[in-house]
């Protein structure tokens, strides 16, 4: 069962820097930007968790349906 | 060797931040470098009754950067007898716009003034450098402001982005 920890920090380290540009990017009056930045950053990150997902699916489906 | 390639990209983008930082530092410089310019064309046309040639060349040894090499280029150009002041002033002009951080907006105020250069007498002729002075003090303003907002912001967006594009590909 090899669970990569580095996924973990790198979900962690995309939001702190971008939780650090939307404030930026606030601070300067571009709250239009500063929103957009943050949208994107949420759907990588949540493009990284639908890989994770899968593999726990394609995971399930090997127990239960003995497949590979 | 990917730790390599990180601190490339790390330093590459930061690189590009600071220098846009830079460029926006540089314009209120240059524009208060340029009244200063515009200003002792006045007093030298208004009082000295000096050619525009020589002027320039006294100009460019004034001042200092980008806009003393505009006069100079301007001057010499007018010195190797092109056919008038005005296509001197747009050679500057161009070479100006390269290598200074101005924007569209200073060109054409700069371009609009050249047009009158040479043309009307001392009192028309002040009246038209005042005029451009007018015009450079608003965007010397601007420019002020934007400094004030931008400069700290592109430092810290091309770390931050170097940042984002270092934990998106490791």
């Amino acid at each position: 069962m090899g669970f990569d920890v580095n996924v973990v920090f790198q979900i962690a380290g995309l939001g702190i820097v971008v939780a650090m540009l939307h404030s930026v990017l606030k601070m300067v009056g571009k709250e239009d930007y500063a929103n957009w930045v943050t949208l994107l950053g949420f759907i990588v990150a949540l493009f990284i968790v639908i890989s994770l997902l899968n593999d726990l699916f394609q995971k399930v489906k090997g127990v239960f349906l003995f497949q590979n | 060797m990917s730790w390599l390639g990180a601190v490339c990209i790390f330093i590459s983008t930061t690189w590009i931040g600071f220098e846009l930082a830079k460029k926006v530092r540089d314009r209120p410089k240059q524009l208060r470098q340029l009244k200063v310019g515009l200003q002792s064309l006045e007093a030298e046309i208004m009082y000295g009754l000096i050619p525009l040639d020589e002027a320039f060349l006294h100009l460019s040894r004034q001042l200092s950067g980008p806009v003393a090499e505009f006069f100079l280029y301007a001057g010499q150009s007018l010195e190797a007898s092109v056919s008038s002041v005005q296509e001197a002033w747009e050679n500057g002009l161009s070479h100006l716009s390269a290598s200074s951080s101005f924007k569209k907006e200073e060109i054409e105020i700069l371009r609009q003034f050249g047009a009158t250069l040479g043309r009307h007498d001392r009192e028309n002729q002040q009246k038209q450098i005042r005029l451009a002075l007018a015009h450079l003090e608003r965007e010397l303003a601007e420019a002020n402001e934007a400094q004030l907002k931008h400069e700290k912001m592109y430092k810290s967006l091309g770390i931050l982005l170097g940042l984002l594009l270092i934990i998106l590909l490791v």
